[in-house]
């Protein structure tokens, strides 16, 4: 018997403009509208709506018998709320089925874990509150941002009530060890672990429509056959992908719809295969072995680590200077401030600053909206500091009101000094490179 | 190969890249018979054409053939017109009526062919590699008497020279000429690429693009610069102070850098045509004293000029390559360059920029000057990236196309 766990990831940033050092003080019109626009109603046409189409056919069709499962960013929705309400729809019937899970993940699409917990937890609640008020469901299963994972995130996502946590099931953790049974996390008795099957989701998300590979065509009988020769060797199969795979990854031509139409019907060919979601894999089968993950790992490029992020001293000088306003920004308590500076945590813009492949010029740069992962550093720290500007406007007035404002949290900042000048200085921050340790 | 003055005779961008490509073929085993201009212009002993021919090359692999003639790499129809002035002044009055040189350099270029045809008649070779562009009536000249391939190599057009307006008929004639009669024309950009199918009429398939590559620097000792470096940053431009080079774009952009941070000093070196009209210009708008014109400056002043700068600025508004930036790569100083240059195509640890877009030069140099790990990273990654771009990748290029017009030998 094997049950195959699809998941599916669904995410979009919130893009920034072309910001330059002299819009900072001047606009805080950070995000690109325009550009989101377009990207949501493009790949909703490509992906979002012909897939979801799909996947209600396939569930009517096999009565019961085919589930997915999908965790979609905070972001993401809001921008389906805003530009693409069809969507939203469209996943709302998918949940009505009763054969679509959503799992629980920070609401932007953040790193926050590693920077800083309680902010990452309050992430987390907003996403919770989200996928209630929108799909009427309350998640039981979470995911990282990337599936950034070790056991100290499980541990923590277990205080939070989670029953079960996706990882991806790299080589250098599992070493002889199969994906395709469920583990313990060390340090999280309660939770159960579910590990991607890299080979076989990527055979699907990026191998598929490549003509040099040599499986190359993927029929549905090979690919099935290929799920079920793990029959008596493992429990479960995990599936997991970005969802834009279907029809914008992969593009439509490449005929990955017809492949996906007809893939449950030969998997369920085998009476002992089932397709189960991820709460249902969690709850059938045991755990096998306990893991032990003490480094942080993800499903990105082939280190499987946090590199694609906070590789370089530009991604960690901006990632750090980034974290350490949370708490003033929040003190501020200005909504609109809070918001946009959440919108900066999306893992997206770290990625945009990667220069490992830049020479190479590979799959970073296609999603990258900037030429040069040093355009992507310099905008973001433009809008960062435009941020600090509006703190420092919200506490002088604060001030004036309420006497007890702490200066101490301004110079943890390396603030400029001049904050009372009549020609406005340029006060950039110059952040230091003191790379801390984010294990 | 019919190129222009080699070290130490300075002939600026066209000498140094015929000197390093000429060079890296003889490390690769290529025979160069180099016929290098020659005359009064150049001030030498006998014993620096020795230092040339035997110092630089490998003896077996180099053979130098000096021409007499008063044309240089740069050479105009008006500068021409002043050196032949220069030279008839300095001879004695019964010498002046026996010129070794043409009154005009049309002229010239030809008598100076004529002189490149007995070579080719007497030497042994298997194809004709021309640089810019006086030298293409020879070039014809030398293939006509020997029959063998032609290729032509460009580094610049008169349309660049000129940004289109005032283009000499004549030279524009003689660049069209050499480009049609070449079997095979080596352009240093896909920009210039362009401009030949555009301009000139070079169908696509007869242009080969070989990219220019970095000069392979020795490491430069510390120039002691801390006395202005105390207060402020430096922002550095080099190149002739002309047109084509956008000096204008960067007073404007110089200006409002200074708008937002006072702490920065702008070094224009070079000299040019408009130099006078950018001492105007920075004193007109109140920043002359952020401003230091050096004039022209040697090489090694370039170095160190590189080296203490923390940025540099290229904003041609029509450059065919541009190596000035890979100088100050090679010193570990982050370049901005205008993306209307050929050597934009081939970096990617720059900044680019439009050259008219004063605002994002500006916005450019200050994120440069303020954001530490940017500076850093950028630095860091240029530096490296020039010390890739070795003369070997277009030697090698040069080599297969020889290969292709000369059959395998």
């Amino acid at each position: 018997m094997v049950s195959v766990c699809f998941y599916f990831q669904v995410h979009q940033p919130f893009r920034l403009k072309k910001y330059s050092v002299f819009d900072i003080g001047n606009n805080s019109d950070y995000f690109d509208e325009e550009k989101n626009k377009e990207i949501i109603k493009k790949v909703a046409k490509k992906c979002y709506l012909p897939t979801n189409k799909l996947l209600l056919k396939l569930i009517k069709r096999h009565e019961g018998k085919f589930k997915v499962s999908f965790s979609i960013s905070g972001v993401a929705l809001e921008q389906f709320e805003k530009y693409a309400p069809e969507v939203l729809h469209s996943f709302r019937e998918l949940a009505k089925t009763g054969q679509v899970e959503f799992l629980s993940e920070t609401y932007h699409h953040s790193l926050s874990f590693l920077f800083d917990k309680q902010e990452f937890k309050q992430q987390v609640l907003m996403h919770k509150q989200k996928i209630k008020d929108l799909f009427d469901q309350e998640p039981k299963v979470f995911r990282n941002t990337e599936l950034v994972y070790n056991n100290e995130l499980a541990n923590f996502v277990q205080g939070m009530g989670y029953n079960a946590i996706l990882a991806e099931g790299a080589d250098h953790i599992l070493g002889w060890k199969s994906p395709n049974f469920i583990y313990t996390p060390k340090t999280a008795e309660n939770m159960k672990l579910l590990l991607k099957n890299y080979k076989l989701s990527d055979d699907v998300a990026f191998r598929f429509s490549n003509k040099g590979w040599n499986e190359h065509p993927l029929t549905v009988e090979k690919y099935g056959r290929w799920i079920s020769e793990n029959n008596g060797k493992g429990h479960l199969i995990n599936l997991f992908m970005d969802y834009e795979t279907f029809g914008e990854h992969q593009w439509e031509d490449t005929g990955i719809f017809e492949f996906m139409e007809k893939l449950p019907e030969e998997i369920l060919k085998h009476p002992d295969n089932d397709f189960v979601t991820v709460s249902e894999a969690a709850e059938k089968y045991p755990s096998v072995a306990e893991l032990d993950i003490h480094n942080f790992m993800s499903w990105a490029d082939v280190e499987r680590d946090l590199s694609a992020w906070l590789g370089n001293s530009l991604q960690n000088s901006a990632a750090q200077e980034l974290y350490k306003i949370g708490t003033i920004v929040k003190k501020t308590g200005d909504p609109a401030l809070l918001s946009d500076w959440r919108k900066l945590t999306t893992s997206d813009h770290f990625y945009y600053m990667c220069i490992k492949w830049f020479s190479d010029g590979d799959v970073h740069k296609y999603f990258n909206p900037y030429d040069t992962p040093y355009e992507g550093f310099i905008t973001f720290m433009n809008v960062l500091n435009d941020i600090i500007i509006r703190v420092r406007e919200l506490q002088k007035q604060k001030q004036s009101e309420d006497k007890k404002l702490t200066y101490a949290q301004t110079t943890q900042v390396e603030f400029s000094h001049n904050m009372i000048s009549e020609t406005p200085s340029l006060t950039l921050i110059d952040p230091e490179i003191s790379l801390s340790k984010i294990e | 190969m019919l190129g222009w003055e080699l070290p130490p005779f300075f002939a600026g961008g066209v000498g140094m890249v015929c000197y390093h490509l000429t060079k890296a073929l003889c490390d690769h085993g290529v025979d160069v018979t180099y016929v290098m201009p020659f005359g009064p212009r150049m001030i030498c002993s006998g014993y620096m054409k020795i230092m040339v021919a035997d110092h630089l090359f490998p003896k077996l692999r180099f053979k130098l053939k000096e021409v007499e003639t008063l044309i240089g790499a740069y050479t105009t129809p008006e500068s021409y017109g002043e050196d032949y002035q220069k030279y008839l002044a300095s001879l004695s009055s019964k010498d002046r009526s026996k010129s070794l040189y043409g009154p005009n350099v049309f002229q010239e270029a030809q008598l100076f062919a004529r002189k490149v045809r007995l070579i080719a008649f007497n030497e042994d070779f298997d194809v004709i590699h021309a640089h810019d562009h006086w030298t293409f009536p020879a070039a014809i000249a030398a293939k006509k008497a020997s029959g063998k391939p032609l290729i032509v190599h460009v580094h610049i057009t008169e349309f660049d020279k000129t940004g289109g307006t005032g283009v000499n008929q004549r030279v524009y004639d003689m660049e069209r000429e050499g480009m049609h009669a070449a079997d095979l024309v080596i352009v240093v950009s896909n920009f210039v690429k362009q401009r030949l199918m555009n301009n000139y009429g070079v169908p696509e398939e007869k242009i080969r693009v070989v990219h220019n590559a970095a000069e392979m620097m020795d490491e430069t000792a510390d120039h002691d610069a801390s006395k202005i470096k105390e207060t402020d940053k430096i922002v550095l431009f080099i190149g002739r102070i002309t047109l084509q080079k956008g000096p204008d774009y960067f007073v404007e952009a110089a200006r409002k850098v200074l708008e937002k941070d006072q702490n920065v000093k702008f070094i224009m070196a070079g000299t040019g045509d408009m130099l006078p009209r950018m001492i105007e210009r920075v004193a007109e708008i109140g920043i002359a004293n952020k401003f230091i014109f050096p004039g022209f400056v040697s090489r090694d002043e370039v170095a160190k000029l590189n080296k203490i700068a923390d940025v540099f600025v290229m904003p041609s508004v029509s450059e065919p390559f541009g190596l000035v930036p890979l100088e100050a790569m090679w010193q570990e100083t982050p370049a901005i360059i205008s993306r209307q240059s050929g050597v934009s195509e081939v970096l990617n640890h720059v900044l680019k920029v439009d050259f008219w877009d004063v605002n994002d030069i500006a916005a450019k140099t200050l994120a440069l000057l303020h954001y530490r790990s940017l500076h850093q990273q950028i630095k860091q990654h240029g530096a490296l990236e020039v010390r890739n771009m070795t003369w070997e990748g277009p030697a090698q290029k040069c080599m297969d196309i020889y290969k292709e017009l000369a059959g395998n030998r």
